[in-house]
């Protein structure tokens, strides 16, 4: 391969850009460089407090951890500076005193959250799921805020020669103005938290090799919690990532988010105590030992200093800026009706399914009775209402038995599709399909098969079934419609500059413009690379505003879905006017004159099974998605849109039965549509003996010059030659006779007398 | 169809043959012929056979044959591949003609070049500024390749 300086140029540039970008832990400068050493030794500082800390302990200098909330309302805006003087830091009680949430939000949790007892409780050992349900704000002034500094090392540079990374702390006093989520206010709002598993973790930067860390894992499990929580409208949205431990004797889950002025990591086994009122008593000591052991582990084990980035540091800082640090204290409902055994069984069987006895559909949601989320930095208290989730194993099965379903559909759409082109082989019957029907069916198709791309490579355990529903539909869109779409396409080429008042009538003086046109011999290979290059086009637009939409405002969203689904779902609309505008005869008129050519000439261009068997595939999912309200893909219920789709669609289809009954033409006022010129007529012994040759007299035929084969004629004077079908030859204007085959198939090349080259209007 | 109309057209062929050309299928393929053309008397071509090509479209005769020169000519509407530069073999094709009109059509542009349509556009500039100089050179190309 020949390598000019162009290539050779762009080739070093990637390779430079590749190999200077930063390594794995992000520093590209001095100062980050600081920044990072300063953050690992600020945290190694942290730990040895934590492995210091005894349960009878306080906090000692824990960033976000130094004031409790009596301090904060003892001294109001004290600085946060460790050593605090007269703190008392060799005691640790549940209260206020030493606790940042205050004794009624304390209380409440003692009372109303975290009050299953640990005796004759199983909860569930695998809690991996997306349990959705509704929050309630219960205040968002009552508490006084607690100030939480974040260190001022955290912060960037101010010049580009600033080495060293500022010491003390920083206070955000204008909240507003740095944030926009630094309260909540509405009332009550939906909430989702997706429960995750942290159970092994890596202890380099870069490194796939996992590791497990925990050893006591019957009795405590680290979650990753994503939660998010926005009002009806979602005008204000919440989202928190923040680690969480679940302690599964007594099903409390306590998570805390994290950031530069919230080292909450090591706060986990005093606040899991925080429901024993006499702090001295062993199980809560049990607890305390147990969860510390439990983060001392995950530090050793996922190497913890040593794996932080620059993009650890940069998220910490700007969520601290920008977030609200949250306490999170939830309590499961117990699972009952198995026993210990049990529970252990089904964890196997979800994890490596090998068809254990179990009912795998009986298994009760992952349901959360009760919780509270409370911001010691915002003073925000917020209840949780008893929300629900299928365990992520179980929702997966039903996922993938629904696109399984799918990939069936998808199947007998490309069995219909086949019998349809099967229907419609000739030029003159697919030139009566029209071009826009089958263009919106592929554009969904083809949105499909673009989705079903985008989840396989967003979702990994789907992504078999979803690659092959992604490559059904692909080979639906571009193989099988886009390729009948090509064939439709070439037939009508020759209509394209024709008005569809002349495609009506047939009216001579518009067609004879026709003659002057440049000739369009269509050539396949063209049109397909051109129509090819159209469908991927609007494809790929589409797909782009379809996920961009994603991120609109919700009724921008909901406007956006409504519009274009009816739109899209307007298929046959098109092909009721290409009916139209091809004149198809009632059904009644096209079995009087039933005999082969006739038939040929008037069948219908959609198969019946065709046009029932599509609407119904189309229409399902939109049903499920619509009426079902636990549908996987979580969309909100809508049953009158969905009846209003339906029957939108069953109208089209009315209407498309009705032409085929009363004619396509039925709805258009009679004077509307001109008397068009008829190709098919018999013809008289004074014609024959004008435009005849020789002995056509006595034959009664002509020679096709098409064809050169002979064309028995119906003639008017001749009684014997009236059983010839007056639709099994052609009668032009300028007075050539050809079969009704071979003109009709020449009419789809170029709209001119094969003979004369007098213009001809189109059938 | 088209299988139909081209053996009907080699029978008229066979039946009523014409003196300026002759033209049949090579070997058992009805969709390839051989064609050889007389050099027309009033030419400067006169006295060279001159061989053609013709690949029938399996849709004929919707679409046109392809007909090319096998034998090099000198003419300002057929180039060095023997691609021939003719209106009725483009997108003046009609169905109605056959391939014996298609080879009398090329006979008479043999006769009469059409220097303002060329596929040659050196040929057509001598045949236009030096006639002489043309048919001496047509004719060397005739004597040299086509007897």
């Amino acid at each position: 391969m020949e390598i000019d300086a162009n290539t050779l140029i762009f080739i070093i540039i990637i390779l430079f850009i590749f190999f200077s970008s930063p390594d794995g832990d992000g520093v590209s400068s001095e100062y980050e460089f600081n920044q990072l050493e300063i953050l690992k030794e600020h945290m190694r500082m942290e730990f040895n407090s934590f492995t210091n800390m005894s349960y009878t302990d306080n906090f000692r200098n824990i960033t976000g951890f130094k004031l409790s909330y009596q301090d904060e309302l003892d001294k109001h805006g004290i600085n946060a500076t460790y050593p605090i003087d007269g703190k008392n830091y060799d005691n640790w009680k549940t209260n206020q005193q030493y606790l940042m949430l205050p004794d009624e939000v304390r209380n409440y949790i003692k009372s109303d959250v975290w009050n299953m007892s640990p005796v004759d409780n199983i909860y569930p050992w695998n809690i991996s799921s997306t349990v959705i349900g509704n929050i309630d704000l219960s205040s968002n002034h009552k508490f006084s805020k607690i100030k939480m500094p974040y260190p001022q090392f955290y912060e960037p540079p101010y010049d580009m020669n600033d080495n060293t990374p500022k010491t003390g702390d920083n206070y955000i006093e204008d909240w507003s103005n740095t944030s926009e989520l630094h309260n909540v206010t509405f009332e009550t709002g939906e909430l989702s938290i997706k429960v995750s598993h942290l159970d092994d973790v890596t202890n380099q930067i870069d490194s796939r090799k996992r590791y497990m860390f925990n050893s006591q894992d019957d009795r405590f499990k680290m979650l990753i919690l994503q939660v998010d929580f926005h009002d009806k409208y979602e005008k204000e949205k919440h989202s928190i990532n923040s680690l969480a431990v679940y302690d599964i004797q007594r099903g409390r889950i306590l998570s805390f988010s994290d950031s530069a002025k919230f080292h909450s990591l090591f706060a986990f086994p005093h606040y899991l105590t925080l429901t024993n009122s006499d702090s001295k008593d062993e199980e809560s000591k049990t607890i305390y030992e147990e969860s510390k052991k439990l983060i001392t582990e995950y530090w050793n084990r996922s190497n913890f200093v040593d794996t932080i980035t620059m993009t650890d540091l940069h998220n910490a800082y700007d969520d601290a800026n920008n977030k609200c640090e949250y306490m999170m204290f939830l309590q499961l409902s117990p699972w009952n009706e198995y026993d210990r055994d049990e529970m252990k069984l089904i964890d196997k069987e979800l994890n490596w399914p090998l068809g254990r006895p179990i009912n795998i559909s009986k298994i009760p949601p992952v349901t959360i009775k009760s919780g509270l989320m409370y911001s010691p930095d915002c003073g925000v208290t917020l209840i949780v209402n008893a929300s629900k989730g299928t365990l992520y194993e179980i929702k997966m099965r039903t996922i993938r038995i629904h696109i399984m379903f799918g990939i069936v559909l998808f199947i007998a759409q490309i069995y219909l599709l086949l019998r349809q082109m099967q229907h419609t082989n000739t030029p003159s019957s697919v030139n009566k399909i029209s071009v826009y029907t089958f263009s919106m069916i592929n554009l969904v198709d083809g949105l499909l098969a673009c989705i079903y791309f985008i989840s396989a490579s967003v979702i990994p355990e789907l992504y078999l079934p979803l690659i092959i529903s992604a490559f059904a539909s692909f080979i639906l869109a571009s193989i099988f419609e886009t390729r009948y779409l090509i064939s439709v396409y070439a037939s009508q080429v020759n209509e394209q500059s024709v008005s569809i008042r002349t495609l009506l009538s047939g009216n001579l003086e518009d067609a004879e413009r026709l003659g002057d046109r440049p000739v369009i011999i269509p050539d396949e290979a063209s049109i397909s690379s051109s129509l090819y290059g159209r469908v991927f086009f609007t494809l790929f637009v589409s797909a782009f505003v379809v996920l961009s939409s994603l991120t609109w405002p919700l009724h921008v969203r909901k406007i956006f879905e409504y519009t274009s689904l009816c739109v899209l779902y307007s298929y046959w609309v098109p092909q009721i006017f290409r009916n139209a505008i091809k004149g198809i005869q009632s059904r009644s008129a096209r079995t009087r004159n039933n005999n082969t050519a006739n038939r040929r000439q008037n069948k219908l261009p959609l198969l019946w099974s065709f046009v029932i068997g599509t609407s119904v595939i189309r229409i399902f999912p939109i049903i499920y998605v619509f009426t079902y309200s636990s549908n996987v893909f979580r969309h909100h219920r809508d049953v009158r849109f969905a009846v209003l789709l339906s029957l939108w669609l069953a109208f089209q289809i009315t209407v498309l039965y009705s032409q085929d009954i009363l004619g396509a033409r039925w709805f258009l006022p009679q004077h509307t549509i001109p008397e068009g010129y008829s190709y098919f007529k018999a013809i008289t012994l004074q014609y024959l003996s004008e435009h005849g040759d020789s002995n056509s007299m006595e034959t009664h035929s002509v020679d096709c010059a098409i064809c050169m084969s002979e064309i028995l004629l119906n003639i008017e004077d001749v009684s014997e030659t009236h059983k010839v079908d007056i639709y099994s030859y052609m009668v032009t204007p300028c007075n050539h006779i050809f079969h009704t085959a071979c003109l009709e198939n020449w009419m789809s090349y170029k709209l001119q007398c094969p003979v004369c080259r007098a213009p001809l209007h189109p059938i | 169809m088209s299988t139909k109309r081209i053996s009907k057209e080699l029978n008229d062929l066979a039946k009523d043959p014409i003196t300026s050309f002759s033209a049949g299928p090579v070997g058992d393929d009805l969709f390839h012929w051989q064609a050889s053309i007389m050099g027309p008397a009033d030419s400067p071509y006169a006295g060279g056979v001159f061989f053609l090509s013709i690949h029938f479209p399996t849709d004929y005769p919707f679409k046109p044959p392809k007909i090319s020169f096998t034998t090099k000519i000198y003419h300002p509407n057929i180039n060095a591949n023997g691609n021939i530069c003719l209106d009725i073999l483009k997108d003046q094709w009609s169905p109605a003609l056959t391939l014996s009109k298609v080879l009398l059509s090329i006979c008479s542009l043999l006769t009469d070049a059409n220097p303002d349509d060329p596929l040659v556009p050196e040929i057509a500039h001598i045949y236009k500024t030096d006639r002489s100089k043309y048919e001496a050179t047509a004719r060397e190309w005739t004597k040299k390749y086509a007897v």
